[in-house]
């Protein structure tokens, strides 16, 4: 009963900040189609990784601007304002934010912390400390976009991305707000990396900040706003894991309940979150295995294209929008991009356990 | 839509371990602000802060804010009553911003004296806000959706807010909420960088206060869907009946003058409750005794009531600013004042602000039974949170 009653959630607009793409869906499509591997740099930790060029961020945020603001926060207004703009979506409407984040501005924490082991007390900075706190990207980004309703930042590793999507199009679906700005952003910094070489994380790590407007239907189609995709179903789960570990048991009912949402028996196609952190990638096929069995369709994904970050669930969601408005999946080894039918599954299973499912299907 | 009931009530504060300490505190009116122990606060104006005195929630190897969550969070699951079934289904939202940071801030610390820390990869791994989560879902066995929010000072109101729609929403039948902090370096020092904190205990609404204490601890309640909860025959101390979120868009730390986004939410929460502004009978402020945030707040509670009829008081005069715990520890004080009848009052208020105008209780306790109260939370970024609570 209460599934009826909820609305339905549609996307009208994509913002990608990364090493291989930047702007809106237009940009993420051209890349979609040929999909190469972002070049790899050294970026601390024990293996190179995709950052993205401080020259295409400074040519996307007003220098004056950028003085005030930090790296972190600069790629998620970048990413923001791209989706806003795309989508026509009036702020002043009724706004939302979600941010998903694994990590947050540690660089400022870093340099806020090494202000005070250099100079005592009189090394702090004022204006760093307001960026320890996760929400920094949040609070500048709502300024920036004028979102004035309910605003969350979410840290869960691995899945922040996706977990942001699907928490947003509940609050869409559920009618708390009419639309939403949600998405998920990461830096590299050199810190991280060893840390989380330290943890046995070896994926691929990658930067950047991918950002979807997310309405509801009636609202997005009364405005005449172009429709990139349609959010059907989404659910979250959790499974048995130690922090940042990886678990053993498969039986999860994200996948299930998303797409009982959709009203669907199976998914035509995948995207997972994998990435090449070899432990969770395995988890994560057993995971869908189970939950999908005979119905297993053909699966991309981008995280090793991209390098893994929390913007990389939220473009995957684009991705899927993508896929389901032409019928091709990408990254199929190399190969041209295989024709696919019916709805798609974004699929996220993350260190510690975060399982979240986001059905995607065309206009 | 379902309504939800709070059926079981954690806490671990600077009273010490368990509601009933917290409120006897609260109820008491005592000052748990202290010289500050659990960080080194050499060269610093301010030495002072709410400490938990002792920690329970198992291996002192995890984070001090894991322990302080771990022992709020198995007090309200048991307090509930909720079997392992239920457990297995239950949401978990937890609102949490400094995470396991000030073990990570030893390893650093370590780290930069060129000195290897004994136990720094566990350090690493719960450094993070959604490492409580984590642990707590692991060793507690919360199977259902589980996610952290960061809103800075607003995140332990969040939280609750998150899991009441879960189950507004039919997505879930319980779920356990709240928020966690411990102290740390970062955020004792950043405060101090700011200037915002009072060298003395703080006095929230009183003419001459000079800012904040900080604080530490945690509390989280389990929130139930009211059919559920009634099926299965459970106390309800009370109904969380409305809540609003909404952001300044204003500045990154400083509130909007007017406390427009502030006024908003509790408009949002009084619609959400389908109650009028003469129906709360109660206001457990933000409170948190800096000049300029106090006057905003007033402000803000006036546009929407009315002035001087509300009773409005401040916990952190009392438990200090606990951070991302400051929203569900004050929830929890909320509804023990309706379950009570009585308003826990605000400690070291001996002259009233006159740009405030509410009866902010001073320094004593006051009987009073009321059907609605509400808990303001407002964080860096104008991330206001209100929740409204309504007598079982």
């Amino acid at each position: 009963m209460l599934q009826s009653q909820r609305r339905a959630v549609v996307i009208t607009g994509v913002g990608v900040v990364n090493a291989a793409v930047v702007g809106a869906s237009p940009a993420l499509g051209a890349w979609l189609r040929q999909p190469a591997p972002a070049p790899r740099s050294p970026a601390g930790g024990a293996r190179p990784a995709v950052r993205l060029p401080e020259a295409t961020l400074a040519g996307l945020i007003d220098p004056s601007e950028g003085r005030r603001l930090a790296r972190v926060c600069q790629l998620t207004i970048a990413a923001g304002r791209f989706a806003v703009a795309e989508s026509g979506v009036d702020p002043a409407s009724g706004l939302g934010l979600v941010v998903g984040s694994e990590l947050g501005d540690f660089t400022s924490t870093i340099a806020f912390a090494d202000g005070y082991l250099a100079k005592g007390p009189a090394g702090l900075s004022a204006l760093l400390f307001p960026n320890t706190v996760m929400n920094t990207m949040a609070a500048t980004t709502a300024i920036a976009v004028a979102s004035r309703e309910l605003s969350l930042t979410i840290n869960v590793p691995t899945v922040a991305g996706e977990l942001a999507v699907a928490r947003a199009a509940a609050a869409v679906a559920g009618g708390r707000v009419d639309a939403v700005l949600a998405g998920g952003v990461d830096e590299l910094d050199p810190l991280v990396a060893e840390m989380l070489d330290a943890l046995g994380d070896d994926g691929v790590r990658g930067e950047g900040a991918t950002f979807l407007v997310l309405e509801a239907e009636t609202v997005a189609r009364a405005r005449g706003a172009t429709i990139l995709g349609r959010i059907s179903g989404a659910a979250w789960r959790s499974m048995p894991a130690r922090p940042w570990g990886v678990g053993r048991r498969v039986a999860s009912r994200a996948i299930e309940e998303a797409l009982s949402r959709a009203g669907r028996d199976a998914p035509g196609w995948l995207y997972l979150s994998a990435s090449g952190d070899a432990p969770r990638d395995a988890w994560e096929s057993r995971v869908v295995a189970a939950a999908l069995g005979a119905r297993r369709a053909p699966a991309a994904a981008l995280g090793g294209l991209l390098g893994h970050h929390a913007g990389l669930g939220a473009l995957q969601v684009a991705a899927a929008a993508w896929t389901a408005r032409t019928g091709l999946l990408p990254e199929r080894g190399g190969g041209p991009p295989e024709r696919v039918g019916g709805c798609g599954l974004v699929h996220g299973l993350g260190r510690g356990g975060g399982h979240v499912a986001v059905i995607v299907e065309a206009e | 839509m379902r309504g939800v009931l709070v059926t079981g009530l954690g806490a671990v504060s600077p009273f010490g371990a368990g509601t009933k300490a917290y409120w006897a505190g609260l109820a008491a009116g005592a000052c748990a602000i202290r010289p500050l122990t659990v960080v080194d606060p050499a060269g610093f104006r301010c030495r002072i802060a709410a400490e938990v005195p002792e920690i329970a929630g198992g291996s002192a190897r995890r984070s001090r804010a894991d322990r302080l969550a771990l022992g709020a969070a198995v007090e309200a699951l048991d307090d509930a009553g909720l079997g392992a079934d239920e457990r297995a289904g239950a949401a978990l939202v937890v609102g949490a911003v400094g995470g396991g940071m000030l073990e990570a801030e030893s390893w650093y610390w370590a780290r930069s004296r060129g000195e290897h820390a004994p136990g720094w990869a566990a350090s690493l791994r719960s450094m993070l806000p959604a490492a409580h989560a984590e642990t707590l879902a692991h060793r507690l066995a919360l199977g259902g959706p589980r996610h952290t929010v960061v809103t800075a000072c607003s995140s332990g109101a969040v939280a609750l807010a998150e899991a009441a729609e879960l189950i507004a929403d039919g997505v879930v039948d319980c779920a356990v909420a709240g928020g966690v902090d411990a102290v740390t370096r970062l955020c004792f020092m950043g405060f101090n960088a700011l200037k915002l904190l009072d060298p003395e205990p703080c006095r929230p609404f009183d003419r001459d206060r000079r800012g904040m204490s900080i604080g530490e601890g945690a509390a989280f309640v389990v929130l139930e869907a009211a059919d559920h909860a009634r099926a299965r025959g459970a106390r309800a101390y009370a109904e969380l009946a409305g809540y609003g979120m909404t952001t300044d868009a204003y500045h990154v730390t400083a509130p909007q003058p007017e406390g427009e986004g502030m006024a908003r939410a509790m408009r949002v929460a009084l619609a959400a409750a389908g109650v009028t502004p003469a129906d709360v009978g109660y206001v457990n402020a933000h409170g948190t005794a800096t000049p300029q945030n106090d006057r905003i707040e007033a402000r803000a509670i006036a546009q929407v009531f009315g002035a001087g009829r509300l009773l409005v008081s401040s916990n952190k005069s009392m438990i200090g600013h606990t951070m991302a715990a400051a929203g569900s520890l004050e929830a929890v004080a909320t509804i023990l004042s309706l379950t009570h009848e009585t308003v826990p009052p605000t400690a070291n208020l001996v002259t009233p602000d006159p740009e405030v105008d509410f009866d902010c209780v001073p320094r004593v306790a006051r009987e009073a039974a009321f059907e609605h109260a509400i808990s303001n939370s407002f964080g860096f970024g104008g991330q206001n949170v209100t929740l409204l609570f309504r007598r079982a």
